[in-house]
């Protein structure tokens, strides 16, 4: 059902900021009728390009200084992507010239690769392929130390309303006319915001009624596998804070169970939600219990928003789509609020009547509309409210079932370093089950590491790609490696430590660190049989256990501890250093300690040369760092 | 013979307690009787009904500022039908200055005198004509009398209005009424001139990107290191950069501080959920012996909640009816 307009919003987004951005942009520009294509930069198709005349790019920048994956990579994993079309060398210089285009690029100053998704866009498509700039591109800073939002103490959403209300201003000066229902040349107007913007396609009854088949398939994407549980074991003692999973998965026909994938390559899991979930919305909403199990279609096709979500269940039902592909359970972001105001319409579940209605209505608008979103934010991100909490809370609000998949946010995959050795059709995960509190009295946990902890051995219903990501090169095989990883960044190492056919290297040196040797020592056992074989150096160090590690705390220590011998494998020898763990201050100081390194034993004079040396380390592919 | 009044109040009063204490001391200097002292919630709710005719003053507290007072305005309706003619009503200001005329309210703002409103005969739905003058030359008080001044306020809004109130539970929620974007609308940008050095057809022999080979394709990082053109500044900055979250491995304090804060709601939400039912009939609207603010909502849920409401972070629920216990008591 795609037909390109010559408005196209384009977005890469790796959390879903850009993407709420891309979302509420599109959702205002429609409203002054004009007709916008939305897709994540690496659905769109790159031969569309032609026909685009204004373009809006939203994109993030991932912890490497890339694209996010859904800019790359259509969600099949096929890199034919607009982006590796406009990275083609023999492109001419005027390739673009065609598209006025402007960026809004989402970053965090405390990476060192501040907005390079955007800035490579940018370059590439306007200095080199000839696209016009409507204006300034516009970067957004989370922390507001640099970017377009630098020292002024306004957050990134100040950012995009700045992009939003440029972009607006210039559309509605060079077309102030449209064209009304009879094709007469009018002003242009804005439809009133309490009108809901009916999608192209949406949900209505089947014509026929079907078989209803016990049976859930997924129909529409031939990428995604189905796994069968092998195992599903705690890790940790059974005292410790957090619940670390070993779990170990195979395709469940045996018959496809041959599967190709590398050290540093991540299972994609699409997470279901729970019956008991399921059945609290349908209660909430029990206008749609009696249609819950009734066979859908939708009236014009599959709408483009659902390539993204592993297949689309059979049969298609209410309750089915609750459960396998509505994100119940999730945040709401901004643009959810701005569709689903004006359904706040019940004032039967009012205690207080029409003026609770008004309150409720009000609020939910707000939450939509407001540019100084902190009411949202501490309301909904802070507390970590989810949309069915936030329904409980707004009875007044009746969802009209047929645009569901429009306005409730939809359940996207969750990426997880594989830990089995190299094609081993046993797939084996690492995860830290996600559990915290807030102010709500309902504990916090992560819809898919919950999802995956209560699967039984033995189910068949795990959803789930594989992907290639080629952290280690070939050529790199049989250099020594540095290993580097606090908790359960272990996993992506244990695949390297585990590819034996032939061994990746004869020279490992793995530096794991956890709180307590006899609590959270993931595969203890395991690795310290593998060093008493020589297969590996292990180096253990616990932040918690004076005991057991007495005078080191954490990873970094105890590479400076061997700070000779390890600067001399990666100065002179040529060796891999690879970090995985939490994102934030580890990799940050991580880094630090091994210039430091470089600088006391690797003969490097200053600060200067021994950075100059590491990013010749990132760019052969020698330093990797896999955080989350 | 001393004057009625009514003393309606504001349940956040109980903050401000010398707000009761100074009316009732002025209304004993003049000679005033309260007959009677309600909370505004109980009225609002209806569970005490006013009787019609019944007082000469009536008085409001509030601890709110008055341009800020938040008011329900079908209840200035209900006081006017309490008051005696000419009776007064003092408390409220001109943020209801519209709700005063339309229900029949003369509204005093003299020098020297408090602000007020009085009862005046009844106005027949007559909506080109309020008859402002002769009113307040009825009045008797002439001279430095301020009119209310309608040339900038909006007449009364009736946007809220057309959303149907159901009566009875509808099984169908009204939609609001749906538009399709006209698939067509971009034709409007066909008036662009084509200044393209290349025409499409020139440039779709590009399009092919079947070749998968790497080495056609340009290194990204070499794009960062050109030079990155300007970044646009944002003008004006309406939001504020929002309260600081602690990274996942804080160690400036900041995750001390919300612990902190979780653990202090937490203990605040433990002792409101061992209430007894009773208890929670009463939770909402006192004053004496109060178990929470009576801002009067609490019930709402937190988007609606004051902050340091002791109910924060449990959901709403219905006034005197305990809260479900198994919906939040699974804890960590």
């Amino acid at each position: 059902m795609s037909s390109t307009h010559k408005i196209a919003i384009l977005y890469g987004s790796e959390t879903g900021n850009s993407q709420d951005f891309a979302t509420i942009l599109s959702q205002k520009l429609q409203r002054l009728h004009f007709a916008t294509t939305l897709l994540p930069l690496g659905e769109f198709n790159p031969n569309d390009i032609l026909k685009v005349r204004y373009l809006f790019i939203l994109v993030s920048t991932t912890g490497q200084g890339e694209l996010p994956r859904n800019a790359n990579e259509t969600t099949t994993g096929s890199k034919k992507t607009l982006w590796s079309l406009l990275k083609k060398k023999n492109l001419p210089e005027g390739f673009l010239n065609h598209i006025q285009v402007a960026f809004f690029g989402l970053g965090d100053s405390s990476y060192p690769k501040f907005n390079f998704a955007v800035r490579k866009l940018y370059n590439r498509m306007v200095n080199q392929l000839g696209a016009r700039e409507l204006f300034d591109r516009l970067e957004a800073d989370e922390q507001g130390m640099a970017g377009s939002n630098k020292g002024t103490g306004a957050g990134v959403e100040a950012v995009y309303f700045e992009y939003e209300k440029k972009i607006i201003n210039f559309l509605r000066e060079k077309f102030p006319m449209m064209k009304d229902s009879q094709g007469n040349r009018v002003e242009r107007t804005e439809i009133d915001p309490s009108v809901y913007l009916k999608p192209k396609s949406y949900l209505k009854f089947a014509g026929v009624t079907t078989e209803n088949t016990p049976v859930i398939n997924f129909m529409g994407d031939e990428s995604v596998k189905f796994g069968k549980i092998v195992a599903n074991n705690k890790l940790t003692a059974d005292d410790h804070f957090q619940d670390v999973r070993q779990l170990i998965f195979t395709n469940r026909e045996e018959s496809r169970r041959e599967i190709d994938y590398n050290p540093g390559d991540t299972a994609s899991i699409y997470p279901n939600n729970f019956d008991h979930d399921v059945d609290t919305f349908l209660n909430n909403q029990d206008q749609w219990l009696s249609i819950a199990d009734k066979p859908l279609e939708f009236t014009n096709g599959v709408p483009d928003s659902l390539k993204c979500i592993g297949g689309i269940v059979q049969p298609l039902t209410l309750r089915n789509l609750l459960k396998y592909h509505i994100d119940i359970m999730s945040i709401p972001r901004t643009s959810f609020f701005m569709k689903i105001w004006q359904f706040a319409t019940d004032v039967t579940r009012m205690e207080r009547g029409q003026e609770q209605l008004d309150d409720q209505r009000d609020k939910l608008k707000e939450f939509g509309y407001d540019e100084d979103m902190q009411e949202l934010f501490d309301y909904c991100n802070r507390p970590r409210r989810s949309v069915l909490e936030i329904l409980d809370d707004f009875l007044s609000v009746r969802l009209p079932w047929q645009y569901c998949l429009d306005y409730l946010p939809l359940i996207k995959p969750r990426s997880y370093s594989i830990s089995s050795g190299p094609s081993d059709p046993n797939i084996e995960l690492t995860m830290a089950v996600v559990k915290y509190r807030t102010i709500l009295r309902k504990v916090r946990k992560g819809v898919c590491t919950t999802y995956l902890s209560e699967l039984p051995v033995g189910d068949t219903s795990l959803r789930y790609k594989i992907q290639n990501n080629n952290l280690i090169k070939k050529e790199l095989h049989n250099h020594p490696m540095l290993l580097v990883s606090p908790g359960v960044g272990l996993a992506p190492l244990l695949s390297v430590i585990k590819t034996d056919n032939p061994v990746i290297s004869k020279n490992i040196h793995l530096f794991f660190g956890c709180r307590f040797k006899d609590k959270d020592y993931l595969y203890g056992n395991k690795l310290e049989e593998w060093d008493a074989k020589g297969r590996i150096q292990l180096h253990p160090v616990f932040s918690r256990d004076r005991e057991n590690s007495p005078d080191t705390k954490y990873v970094q220590d105890v590479l400076w501890k061997l700070g000779a011998e390890m600067t001399d494998l990666l100065a002179n020898h040529e060796a891999v250093f690879f970090l995985c763990g939490t994102s934030g201050r580890m990799p940050l100081q991580v880094r630090l300690t091994v210039i430091e390194m470089l600088k006391k034993w690797g003969g490097f004079e200053d600060d200067e040369a021994a950075k100059d040396f590491l990013k010749e380390m990132e760019k052969d592919g020698r330093y990797i760092q896999e955080t989350w | 013979m001393s004057q009625i009044a009514l003393l309606l109040i504001h349940p956040a009063v109980t903050t401000t307690p010398e707000l009761v204490v100074n009316a009732k001391a002025v209304a004993e200097q003049s000679n005033i009787t309260i007959a009677d002292q309600f909370l505004i919630n109980k009225v609002n709710e209806g569970s005490i009904k006013l009787k019609s005719n019944n007082y000469d003053i009536i008085r409001y507290l509030t601890p709110e500022k008055p341009e800020e007072i938040k008011f329900p305005k079908k209840l200035i309706g209900t006081l006017k039908d309490a008051l005696k003619l000419n009776g007064h009503l003092y408390g409220l200001s001109d943020v209801y200055k519209i709700d005063a005329v339309v229900n029949g309210f003369e509204i005093i703002n003299d020098e020297g005198k408090e602000y007020h409103w009085i009862k005046k005969q009844e106005i027949k739905a007559t909506p080109q004509a309020i008859p402002l003058k002769s009113k307040s030359a009825a009045s008797g008080e002439m001279g430095a009398k301020k009119l209310p001044n309608f040339k900038k306020t909006p007449l009364p809004s009736f946007k809220k209005a057309p959303l149907p109130t159901f009566k009875k539970a509808s099984p169908e929620p009204k939609v609001a009424k749906v538009v399709v974007i006209a698939d067509d609308l971009d034709d409007d940008l066909d008036d662009e001139e084509d200044d393209g050095v290349f025409s499409d057809s020139t440039k779709a022999r590009y399009l092919d990107v079947n070749d998968d080979d790497e080495d056609e394709s340009i290194d990204e990082d070499d794009l960062v290191n050109e030079k990155s053109g300007n970044v646009a500044m944002i003008v004006c900055g309406k939001s504020k950069t929002k309260k600081k979250k602690a990274c996942k491995d804080c160690s400036c304090g900041i995750k001390e501080e919300e612990e902190q804060e979780i653990d202090n709601i937490r203990s605040q939400q433990d002792k409101v959920v061992q209430f007894t039912e009773d208890e929670l009939t009463e939770v909402d609207f006192t004053i004496d012996g109060k178990k929470v603010g009576g801002c009067g909502s609490c019930s709402l849920g937190d988007a609606f909640r004051c902050t340091g409401c002791p109910y924060l972070g449990l959901p709403a629920f219905k006034p005197g009816e305990a809260i479900n216990l198994n919906s939040i008591s699974d804890d960590l």
